[in-house]
């Protein structure tokens, strides 16, 4: 017994002594590769440079899935080394303010305005030059110059397609506090790019009638999911009948499942609110070591190719060079996101999220 | 955490009186208290970090407390955790005791199966489970197949119930489990003769020598339940947790003061535990001897046993990876016949799975030496430190993970060196590891140290064996079982964590679950489920390798 019990005890030490001396092998010779994936080879239109001993470093609530490519083509055509921290906006954001000026981050991307406002009320955000800035329009970056928009979604209505019909679309979202939608609409209520939709819903038709509308969509059963993707899903499989989401979940949906997803975005009227561009979002840090190429990848993201990428490959809006958006997706309406002054909104979020919280639609 | 199936123990004549047992304790010695006081002080940064937050911002914990935005939450957390700790101390206990105390079929297969529940991030495993049981889902389809049109949808109190028992229930499993493997048979055995049924011998004989193997189980269920935000958010149930996450940007004062109500509960929750335990009186065994268990035939009640196992691994394994895999084989179906491809590659899944493969094992190795010193003052010696850092070792666990990244991003920063040299590496991310999870180590650790019976160590040491020799020959075999479970579940734990994972690994070191997290943001649902199964499949391959095939190989 003692004899088997002193010979494991020895050889679980060798087993992580091993695993160890292998890890720091293989992380000793996973670097310097730069083989470049299909997807960023499509992106880059000239000749990889070589390394200028310059890095940037990214905190990317964009996932990687939709961003690595343009990444990866950067580098490549820049010469500049980059470093990715993944995660999610808001939990990037709050990590940004918790290490404060400390913060290691050069360019913060946001898959939303709202972690974007954190940071510029915790005056973390630098200012973008105007070179950049020109890129876009000016309703689709900050009037401060704190952050720059370079790709958009829209919000529309996913629907089943077994369980709404045509006739039954409504034209608004003002529409669906009515009887007929009773108990069948998703609301993503505590996801960013809803409260950041809401947030935009205060603005332009005020407080109260945006209360209203919550305060009746509840009334009228609406049932609360945690995300846009759950929607999308829930609707293709006919557990909910429609939901607000962003357009785009509907396509990695239905190339996922295919035919089994019954379910199809809706757009609503133009001009109405449900009909909104949200904007992703750049910014540099206040506190970034190398403005220059900090400006360089936020140029590149809002270059032609990678405007390209973005509206061909993960079905986005393009929001510079001139890049018209791919055909399959709802056309623009004058609404967008960046038409309202989120740095007048002041306590936007906070108060946003109160509303949303003491509607009730969490409890439901 | 007074579950039910514990309180027979209490009336059993067996069950010495507790006081005589602390009394005949020995004074701890210094460096084991010192060690165990070094410890606790590291295991305390994240509430510190959160005490600090709460004093520096204007947030007012006592204000929110009194206030009915807080006090329905907090509500629903307690209801949700009471539930749930009494179902999988029920559970989990059955479980243990039909695969490793009877003559069920196939113990060695469910041996490896039960505990892998605990391998599915709950983000996760409660999408799966909607994907596979709610309307329009797998089971639907199938149900429609033999004609039963199913409408049945999992949400609110009951959905988040099942499923956090589903998922939760190896804690109790997997320590009672360990527990029974290290207990003679001879007391059952005598039971039997005497002519006792087997229902009563389980609850005169098995149940009283198991109960704090069973209470600091769902002890650790009761806390998870309270910091889970996962299965509550996908099954739409508004908890504490749950108000701390929609505040954390909006209104971060309230989210802090919410997150330190959180602990104060849990600290409550722990000391509760440790008095109600004392109260029961465990009763040490006699004399362990593992080579000599008992086995009790089922007999007639071989068809329901198998039905509960069979049952419960069709609901928390089955289930969920149905979905996972039909979400993983169309997607590589669909890439084979020329539909959508992928969007990763084998690469993609061999790095992060040795990363994720690596940092668990070294993180669970840490975390059961991390704990032995606690363990050892709490099961052995007089001490006043023992249980002070038992309590902060447990209560950590409560910690929603972002305030645990957060408090190591806050001390590394407070000093140059630290924010130069340790920052971002590996060495602060098993830290955060061994923090977050060191309490699952904890109870196992504590009842294999106790089971060492202290006529052994002295008749070691009269026979002039030294203390290391002491630990080596006599501890050693009798502790490994008990603390090979306990590094399992941090195993299991690590392996699926993310929200630490995502803020504190370095830059390029991706892990399963940081890449499932990231496929599911962008209903990548196909790569998320591949992804998911290798997760698992690993997860139960180091099960077994170092838990199960290893606990048997000490039978």
């Amino acid at each position: 017994m003692t004899k088997i019990e002193d010979s494991s005890l020895r050889r679980i030490t060798a087993t992580v002594l091993a695993i160890a001396m292998a890890a720091s092998f293989t992380t000793a010779c996973s670097s310097d590769k730069r083989e470049l994936s299909e997807k960023a080879a499509a992106i880059v239109t000239g000749e990889c440079r070589d390394e200028r001993n310059q890095t940037v470093t990214i905190y990317s609530g964009r996932t990687e899935y939709l961003i690595r490519p343009i990444i990866e083509a950067f580098a490549c055509e820049t010469g500049i080394d980059v470093r990715v921290r993944w995660g999610n906006s808001t939990d990037l954001a709050i990590l940004i303010g918790e290490e404060g000026t400390a913060t290691e981050a050069d360019v913060f991307l946001s898959r939303s305005p709202g972690p974007v406002g954190f940071l510029e009320s915790r005056g973390l955000l630098g200012t973008i030059d105007d070179e950049v800035l020109s890129l876009v329009d000016p309703q689709n970056r900050a009037s401060s110059g704190s952050w720059i928009g370079f790709s958009g979604r829209k919000r529309v209505l996913v629907r089943n397609l077994d369980l709404v019909s045509d006739s039954e679309l409504p034209e608004s979202v003002f529409d669906l506090t009515e009887d007929r939608y009773r108990g069948r609409v998703g609301l993503p209520a505590t996801n960013g790019s809803f409260e950041d939709w809401f947030t935009v819903f205060r603005d332009t038709h005020g407080d109260e009638v945006a209360t209203q509308w919550l305060r009746d969509m509840v009334a009228n059963d609406a049932e609360y999911y945690p995300n846009n993707r759950a929607i999308v899903e829930a609707a293709g499989r006919g557990e909910i009948d429609m939901g607000l989401v962003n357009h785009y979940y509907q396509y990695q949906e239905a190339a996922a499942a295919g035919d089994a997803h019954r379910a199809e975005n809706h757009d609503f009227g133009p001009n109405d609110i449900g009909s909104l561009l949200i904007i992703t979002a750049a910014t540099i840090l206040g506190t970034t070591k190398d403005r220059g190429a900090a400006h360089e990848l936020l140029a590149y993201l809002l270059s032609p190719q990678a405007q390209l990428y973005f509206t061909n490959q993960t079905f986005e809006y393009p929001l510079g060079a001139g890049i018209t958006p791919n055909s399959i997706l709802p056309a623009l309406t004058a609404l967008e996101i960046g038409s309202v002054d989120f740095d007048s909104l002041g306590g936007g979020f906070e108060e946003t999220e109160r509303i949303i919280r003491e509607s009730g639609i969490l409890t439901g | 955490m007074e579950s039910s199936p514990a309180n027979p123990a209490r009336g059993t004549a067996a069950a010495g009186p507790p006081d005589r047992r602390v009394e005949g304790r020995k004074q701890a010695p210094l460096p084991l208290t010192a060690a165990a006081f070094i410890v606790g002080v590291l295991f305390a940064f994240p509430a510190l970090y959160l005490t600090w937050r709460n004093v520096t911002s204007d947030s007012d914990p006592l204000g929110l407390l009194t206030s009915s935005r807080t006090l329905e939450p907090l509500r629903r957390s307690v209801v949700l955790a009471v539930l749930v700790s009494a179902s999988t101390a029920v559970l989990g206990t059955a479980l243990a005791w039909l695969t490793a105390r009877t003559d069920l079929p196939g113990r060695r297969i469910w041996r490896v199966l039960l505990p892998l529940p605990l391998a599915y991030p709950t983000f996760v495993g409660a999408a799966a489970f909607i994907r596979t049981l709610n309307p329009g889902g797998l089971a639907n389809d199938l149900l429609q197949v033999v004609g039963i049109d199913h409408t049945f949808e999992l949400r609110g109190l009951f959905g988040a119930w099942l499923v956090l028992t589903l998922f939760t229930y190896p804690y109790v499993y997997l320590p009672v489990a360990a527990r029974l493997r290290s207990l003679p048979g001879s007391l059952e055995e005598s039971a039997r003769l005497l002519g006792d049924s087997g229902f009563s011998t389980f609850r005169r004989i098995v149940l009283p020598q198991t109960a704090s193997a069973i209470t600091s189980g769902a002890l650790l269920v009761c806390l998870y339940t309270i910091s889970d935000f996962g299965a509550v958010q996908l099954m739409r149930y508004d908890t504490l947790t749950r108000a701390i996450w929609t505040t954390r940007l909006a209104d971060q004062p309230t989210s802090f003061a919410l997150s330190a109500i959180l602990l104060v509960l849990a600290v409550v929750v722990v000391a509760g535990e440790r008095i109600g335990s004392r109260r029961l009186g465990e009763r040490r065994p006699a004399r362990t001897n593992p080579s000599r268990s008992f086995t009790t035939p089922l007999n007639r009640w071989r068809l329901p046993g198998l039905a509960l196992v069979g049952g419960t691994i069709g609901l928390a394994l089955v289930a969920p990876a149905a979905a996972l895999a039909d979400w993983g084989i169309s997607g590589l179906i669909r890439n084979a016949t020329g539909g959508r491809s992928l969007a990763i590659n084998a690469s993609d899944v061999v790095g992060p799975a040795w990363n994720t493969v690596w940092v668990s094992v070294v993180a669970a190795c840490v975390a059961v030496v991390a704990v032995l010193p606690t363990a050892m003052l709490l099961a052995r010696y007089r001490s006043r430190v023992g249980p002070i850092t038992g309590n902060v070792i447990i209560s950590t666990f409560a910690m929603p993970g972002l305030i645990v990244a957060l408090a190591m991003f806050f001390w590394t920063l407070r000093n140059n060196w630290a924010a130069e040299h340790l920052r971002g590496t590996l060495f602060v991310l098993v830290f955060a590891y061994v923090v977050r999870f060191g309490a699952q180590a904890l109870g196992a650790a504590q009842i294999a140290v106790a089971a060492v019976p202290d006529r052994l160590h002295d008749s070691a040491r009269v026979l002039g064996a030294g203390s290391f020799r002491r630990l080596a020959t006599v501890d050693a075999p009798l502790v490994t079982p008990g603390l090979l479970a306990g590094g399992g579940l941090v195993l299991l734990s690590t392996m699926k964590e993310l929200p630490i994972t995502l803020l504190v690994a370095p830059f390029d070191f991706p892990t399963l679950t940081t890449k499932i997290f990231q496929s599911f943001e962008d209903a990548f649902v196909a790569e998320a489920g591949l992804l998911a199964m290798v997760l698992v499949v690993l997860s139960g391959a180091l099960t077994w390798l170092l838990v199960v095939r290893r606990a048997d190989h000490l039978d």
